[in-house]
């Protein structure tokens, strides 16, 4: 997919001299060098592949930029006006792109973005068996535990989700699983890739997916990415209160940020998650630091 | 011999006639396909969102054949086979003035770059100005189609009676 949304010239030192498995970020900045982030480290991209040394950096040009955008949106920017308004296009395939620009407001609503200036190309990764070291511990007698994956921007928690769903599959757990998949990015699009047992909902809100997913496709586990919202917590009590297990994730890189977080209360007073599992990048993405209970103590480490 | 050759050279001018108004005749349906593509394209964009490259190719074969390639030029472009310019698009199509090469080009240069509301206004804006074209392309199939016919076949006489 990466070939058809960059210019060939870019495409083709990434294909040929860069182990594009290890890059999780390509940004691309309006008349700045292309940087890439791989496993945590930002390096610049030249012609002879990764450099340090910005003289040897490839640029990236506005009208690249434009270009990638309408590339990525298949040539029709209105088929996606939705998601540029939230700040980011995901391609088929599940590459996410985070755009900046000029936001255009009409009367306190935003219509679109224009002018764009940088992008985050963030490269989705399939890593088998990485959920598999707490797989377990977030089994119970019924489905799953309710259970949470806590995670810092780009340290894993969509690629653990992923393969959560897969192992479930893999290992003959035959539950229903519904994967809200609000950005299109837990799915990758290839066969099999979210098991036998998955139906998806894409690209709807969290309120919209949970009360739909529930009443027309009667899932045993709902797996969705990044709660942040006071909306969609009320989703998840929504699911909860149904009989529903829960796999979701959300940004903050420790325990106590969790406990502070803004819009959470409810769910940590009525303990609605009974699964923690803290992610960081400490050893590269997807490091497990840990998984808790319910009241917040360690039962692995 | 010589009836021969007048009934070939008689037949020759009649065919340049005809040819003549098979050019206008071709012109006008082409402006016509405009009008019609620019009306799919404001349904299909308003209702489903639909993609550009999907519009094109689910385009019905008759009016796909009245674009005269143009569609299949822009599908390479929009495939990254090729870069978008006036050779590309207008390869096969010679009856075209400049300033119309122009119009039809920043239309597929507009394609696609904007959000809903924006890109149906500019295809209406749009639709108005083939509309136009198509007119000015029916009134000059009626006035000089017939007439290359026609001039035709009193060429074709007159080398007839010329020779006789």
């Amino acid at each position: 997919m990466l070939n058809k949304i960059l210019p060939s010239d870019i495409f083709n030192i990434l294909h040929n001299k860069v182990n594009l498995n290890y890059v999780n970020e390509i940004r691309l900045r309006a008349d700045k060098p292309i940087v890439l982030s791989i496993g945590g480290q930002r390096i610049f991209l030249g012609e002879q592949g990764v450099t340090a040394n910005l003289k040897e950096a490839k640029y990236a040009s506005k009208i690249m930029i434009e270009d990638i955008i309408f590339r990525a949106s298949e040539c029709s920017i209105y088929s996606v006006n939705e998601q540029i308004k939230k700040g980011f296009l995901v391609t088929q395939g599940g590459i996410r792109l985070g755009i900046g620009g000029d936001i255009v407001e009409e009367k306190g609503v935003i219509k679109t973005m224009t002018n764009y200036s940088s992008i985050n190309i963030r490269l989705p990764h399939e890593v088998r068996n990485c959920s598999l070291p707490v797989f377990t511990q977030l089994l119970n007698q019924q489905t799953i535990y309710n259970t949470l994956i806590l995670s810092p921007p780009g340290a894993g928690k969509t690629t653990f989700l992923r393969d959560f769903i897969w192992q479930l599959s893999e290992r003959n757990y035959a539950y229903n699983v519904l994967v809200l998949d609000e950005r299109g990015e837990l799915d990758l699009g290839e066969k099999g890739g979210l098991g036998n047992f998955a139906d998806k909902i894409s690209f709807a809100g969290k309120t919209v997916g949970f009360e739909n997913g529930i009443r027309s496709l009667a899932p045993n586990i709902i797996v969705t990415d990044e709660l942040a919202t006071q909306n969609d917590v009320e989703a998840v009590m929504y699911a909860a209160n149904c009989g529903v297990s829960l796999l979701a994730s959300v940004h903050c890189d420790s325990i106590e940020s969790f406990c502070s977080k803004q819009n959470f209360e409810k769910i940590i007073s009525e303990r609605v998650f009974q699964r923690y599992v803290l992610l960081s990048m400490r050893n590269g993405p997807g490091t497990i630091e840990g998984v808790y209970n319910e009241n917040f103590a360690r039962i692995r480490s | 011999m010589k009836i021969l050759l007048i009934v070939v050279l008689f037949f020759a001018s009649l065919f340049v006639g005809y040819a003549f108004s098979k050019k206008y005749r071709k012109r006008q349906q082409f402006f016509e396909a405009f009008v019609m593509l620019c009306q799919k394209f404001d349904v299909e964009i308003n209702f489903s969102k639909e993609r550009i490259k999907n519009i094109f190719l689910n385009l019905d074969e008759s009016h796909k054949a009245r674009l005269l390639g143009i569609d299949r030029n822009y599908i390479s472009f929009l495939d990254q086979e090729a870069e978008l310019s006036k050779e590309l698009l207008f390869k096969s199509i010679s009856f075209l003035k400049e300033e119309e090469k122009d119009l039809l080009f920043i239309f597929f240069k507009s394609l696609g770059r904007s959000d809903l509301e924006s890109q149906s206004k500019e295809i209406k804006n749009y639709l108005t100005r083939f509309e136009g074209l198509t007119q000015s392309a029916q009134q000059d199939n009626k006035k000089y189609g017939s007439l290359s016919v026609k001039l035709g076949l009193i060429v074709g006489l007159f080398i007839v009676i010329l020779l006789i």
